[in-house]
């Protein structure tokens, strides 16, 4: 029992450490965003701000068109989120329990995608969008980035896990394939499909270079392209930034938090099921 | 477990929903247009101010020309060349844009010539540091909006702390070993951590160049003479202010950003441009100042430049000339630079009365009009592209202590395959 | 598993077709661009493998791929180890499990350009808050960014910090997968904690291990955004990886010829080191 206590304690102040190693920078951040013009790069750096200034916060939801660029960010974010779960699910369950032709072929060539630098490609890429016309709307924004290869190997080897007989045993039972797909594999898929929303809500909520290239349209602009925009050739317009850093931050927690819950039902599923 | 199956599916229909509902809210507000509606797109970039000046130059304009609207695209300074490559070969080119030298995509650009009466006469307005810029061959590829000097911006407290006098007229310029020996005495004797914070930038680096009379290219443009022993003995001086740690070397190693090391106080000096002066104006709580640059063999500032320029594939190429001229005439162009902070493309623009700093910026046009052409000739180099990384690459390279400044400024030259 | 033919292939269909039209169909027009010089904005023109020959023979293209190899090497086992291992400690019965996965998850969050920035920054020599901290207790300021050799331990670092709670929320949810009965069995057998995780942890999260392992592998071999904002590759190149190199020669230099044919020899790469460590794991079951 001492031992365990021991080994307790030992755990919370390793965590305690890293924890303040993850978030120092991120209240640095926070506490610089409070800080006036002049106060943010004296020296000696002050660690809190003298005077707490909200100026930073007004020049950038002023200068920026906030409101509309939230709407777009969080319009974005929830439907190609949608959309990725949906396809990336149904794809990761193919390549983990069907044995067909070409499943190796398919699973290699999706995850080569990911290998190639989109960087390099945004040229043909854009001539794609701009073919189907998907160019300078918020689909464009959507599509294109939903089929990830990421999400689909998520999902492919956590449904590797899952055991074949649960599934024999609903078909047995008359359920068709859509049926087997929907009431079996979904609700057992539980944490990672929480897994998977967390990373695409980020993604979609972070993506910088995709909406650059697929929006000229300003009133379209998500929340990532405008903090950029605080970059100019010969300087950096900190203030605002800062603040627009941390107001985008805050709904990603309140994201993450939410969807937690499920990883910690996930496990009371599997308790249930055994 | 079913009623999670419930939760799930009552969220994506809610999403469908939703996604739903804001198309159709999407697809009537992009509708607004009529027929002869013209909308112009132009890319922009912004350092401070000069975003919101031209939005309303732009909305002057549409109220004048009711029919012509424009769309401002606000881009991040290093993504410019991306975005317009990117929609230039997708076949969607802007109709405007404004960059910082044309030689990235002047294939792409729109000649002006034929929409002028008379070519020369127009290019005749401008200062001629300026015209380089736009003028290849016999096309003119959009026009010059603003100028940029290299300058010293000073502080006065640590000056006055240390006692030392910076030169008050073109007559009592430091030479290059005053300049050094006024930097270690201010360094010494007041709150200042550093000497001088110095610009990570090429175009920077080489104004000491031109200072000690080399250039870049030769004065024919068609070969590299940075390894001559003026360029040479430029970059020994450069080293020598480092290694006697009169500049921090975090600035050209480190990244360190040399605007804050000035605005918070802590270096007495900065080796910059005119563009800094309305961010130092807001910033920085002291008293500061602009002074001449040293001198070396002869004065001298680099100019650089912005231009806006329209686009061959633009669909309405006679709206993009007609705003491009309405843009550069004198009275535009005077409200643009004034309000910006900019020195003036126009040569009856040179005598401006700026409402804030209007003295600093009387000395950063002198270091203007002591400049030759050559800076900006080298600079208008098709070759630049590629050279430019190589100076910062091989000056760093010095710095750092890893080759003597001869034998790098070889290599660069070696290096170098020269096209045209 | 008996089943008609065609179903597996109804469930890949809308993401292949998305991913084929976007993805697919622009990366062949790459591997033509590659045989092609192109500036990005006159027509492009065929020039066989010169693009090749060119990157091949060029002493500065060798050393960023050491120095790409260098690095990923580097980071790879430590972001997948401190992720399992916070993954691990963070699924035990702690109190505060969720406060503190919240903490580790936080700079997920966070884009690269701004975590780029904010360490840039942090992380100064002469004004960084960490320099500034280290001397009030009297230790000499350490040349994060301005050292080559310190620049890359900086960067692995702000590698380490930025990605880990992401890889360490795809090993939790592979440890929730595992049934708890295994755990009570072993606690029956008086197993200790070590015991329990070689024997039933890790062999268990063996392929979400695989998976974490390429895909770690494939996104810090194209690092970019975020070593852009913290060291823009320097001092003198010393952090300049694969990406970066790419994007400069196409958008910084024009030659998008030679950008391309850069990406396919990184896609190559990329393939054959993927497709060794898929063979090594047989197909990914393990």
């Amino acid at each position: 029992m001492t031992q365990n206590k021991k080994s307790q304690w030992l755990i919370y102040t390793i965590l305690i450490i890293l924890s303040v190693f993850m978030l120092f920078p991120v209240l640095w951040v926070l506490s610089s965003s409070l800080k006036s013009g002049t106060e943010l790069f004296s020296w000696p750096p002050t660690i809190f701000p003298n005077d707490i200034t909200f100026d930073n916060y007004i020049s950038a939801f002023k200068e920026a068109n906030f409101g509309r660029y939230l709407f777009n960010t969080v319009f974005v974010t929830i439907v190609a989120t949608a959309l990725t779960l949906i396809i990336n699910t149904m794809s990761g369950y193919a390549l983990a329990k069907f044995r067909f032709k070409g499943s190796t072929v398919i699973l290699i060539l999706f995850l080569s995608t990911l290998m190639i630098p989109l960087e390099a490609l945004m040229i043909p890429m854009f001539v794609v969008l701009k073919t189907l016309g998907l160019y300078n709307s918020i689909w464009g924004i959507i599509i294109p980035p939903a089929a990830t290869p990421t999400g689909v190997f998520l999902i492919r080897q956590y449904i590797l896990s899952l055991p074949d007989e649960m599934i024999e045993a609903a078909k047995m039972d008359g359920a068709n394939e859509w049926q087997v797909f929907m009431k079996v594999i979904i609700p057992l898929s539980a944490p990672v499909i929480a897994t998977l929303t967390i990373f695409s809500v980020m993604w979609r909520w972070q993506d910088y270079i995709w909406p650059l290239i697929a929006i000229s349209d300003t009133r379209l602009y998500t929340l990532e392209l405008a903090i950029a925009n605080f970059v100019g050739e010969y300087s950096v317009d900190w203030g605002p930034l800062l603040a627009m850093a941390v107001v985008t931050m805050v709904p990603m927690i309140i994201v993450f938090l939410f969807f937690q819950r499920f990883f910690v039902q996930g496990i009371m599923a599997t308790g249930v099921k055994e | 477990m079913k009623n999670k199956i419930y939760l799930l599916s009552m969220v994506l229909g809610l999403f469908i929903l939703l996604s739903a509902c804001s198309d159709n809210s999407d697809s009537t507000s992009s509708d607004g247009e009529g027929e002869d509606e013209v909308t112009l797109d132009v890319i922009w970039f912004s350092d401070g101010n000069e975003g919101e000046v031209f939005k309303e130059i732009t909305d002057k304009y549409t109220e004048e020309n009711p029919n012509i609207k424009f769309n401002i695209i606000d881009t991040p300074y290093d993504d410019l060349m991306t975005r317009i490559r990117t929609r230039v070969s997708g076949g969607d080119a802007p109709d405007l844009a404004r960059i910082s030298g044309v030689n990235h995509v002047q294939e792409a650009l729109l000649d002006l010539s034929p929409y002028l009466e008379d070519k020369q006469a127009f290019l005749d307005e401008f200062v001629d540091v300026a015209i380089p810029t736009v003028e290849r061959g016999d096309k003119i590829i959009g026009i010059p909006t603003d100028v940029t000097a290299h300058g010293l911006f000073y502080n006065k407290e640590h000056f006055e702390q240390a006692g030392v006098e910076v030169p008050q007229s073109t007559e009592d310029v430091w030479n290059w070993e005053e300049f050094k020996q006024a930097l270690t005495q201010v360094k010494e004797n007041s709150d200042a951590r550093f000497a001088l914070a110095y610009d990570l930038s090429p175009s920077r680096y080489s104004t000491l160049i031109y200072q000690n009379g080399g250039s870049i290219f030769s004065d024919d443009q068609q070969s590299l003479v940075i390894n001559n022993s003026e360029s040479v003995e430029a970059l020994e001086y450069f080293k020598d202010l480092h290694d006697q740690e009169l500049i921090p070397s975090s600035i050209w190693l480190g990244g360190e950003n040399p605007n804050s090391l000035f605005r918070s106080g802590q270096a007495a000096m900065h080796f910059s441009g005119n563009w800094n002066i309305q961010s130092y104006e807001e910033n920085a709580d002291f008293e500061w100042g602009v002074t001449y640059m040293p001198e070396g063999s002869q004065r001298s500032s680099v100019a650089g430049g912005k231009q806006i320029v329209g686009f061959n594939d633009s669909e309405h190429k006679d709206a993009v000339a007609d705003f491009l001229l309405y843009f550069s005439s004198q009275e535009v162009n005077a409200e643009f630079v004034k309000e910006s902070s900019f020195l003036s493309t126009r040569a009856d623009n040179a005598e401006l009365d700026y409402e804030v700093r209007s003295e600093e910026m009387k000395v950063f046009a002198d270091e203007l009009a002591v400049t030759s052409e050559l800076p900006t000739l080298d600079w208008e180099n098709p070759n630049m592209p590629s050279v430019e990384t190589l100076i910062t690459e091989n000056v760093q390279k010095v710095l750092s202590g890893d080759i003597e400044p001869q034998e790098a400024m070889d290599e660069l030259v070696d290096n170098v395959e020269l096209e045209n | 598993m008996k089943t008609r033919s065609w179903v597996p292939y109804a469930f890949l269909l809308p993401n292949m077709l998305i991913f084929g039209i976007f993805v697919g169909l622009p990366a062949i027009y790459g591997v033509y661009y590659s045989f092609t010089e192109w500036d990005g904005i006159s027509s492009p023109v065929f020039i066989g493998l010169e693009n090749f020959r060119h990157i091949l023979t060029d002493p500065n293209f060798l050393d960023m791929l050491k120095r790409t190899f260098i690095y990923v090497v580097l980071v790879v086992p430590f972001t997948v180890i401190s992720a399992l291992g916070l993954a691990w400690l963070l699924t035990r019965k702690i109190k505060f499990a969720n406060f503190f996965r919240t903490i580790f998850y936080l700079p997920v969050m966070i884009s690269f350009i701004v975590i780029g920035l904010m360490w840039n920054w942090i992380l100064q020599v002469d004004t960084g808050l960490i320099n500034y901290l280290l001397s009030l207790i009297s230790i000499d300021p350490i040349n994060w960014l301005l050292d080559p050799v310190m620049a890359n331990i900086s960067v692995i670092i702000v590698t380490i910090w930025a990605r880990v709670g992401f890889f360490m929320v795809i090993f939790i949810a592979g440890l929730q997968n595992i049934s708890p009965t295994l755990y009570e069995a072993a606690d029956i057998d008086g197993a200790s904690d070590r015991v329990k995780f070689f024997k039933i942890t890790f062999p268990m999260l063996k392929p979400i291990t695989l998976l974490v392992i390429i895909l770690s592998f494939i996104e810090f071999f194209k690092t970019f955004a975020l070593v852009v904002s913290l060291t823009g590759g320097g001092p003198i190149n010393s952090t300049k990886y694969y990406v970066q190199y790419t994007y400069d020669v196409g958008f910084n230099q024009g030659e998008f010829g030679v950008g391309s044919a850069l990406s396919l020899i990184l896609f190559i790469i990329m393939a054959v080191i993927t497709l060794i460590q898929w063979k090594i794991s047989d197909g990914g079951r393990v």
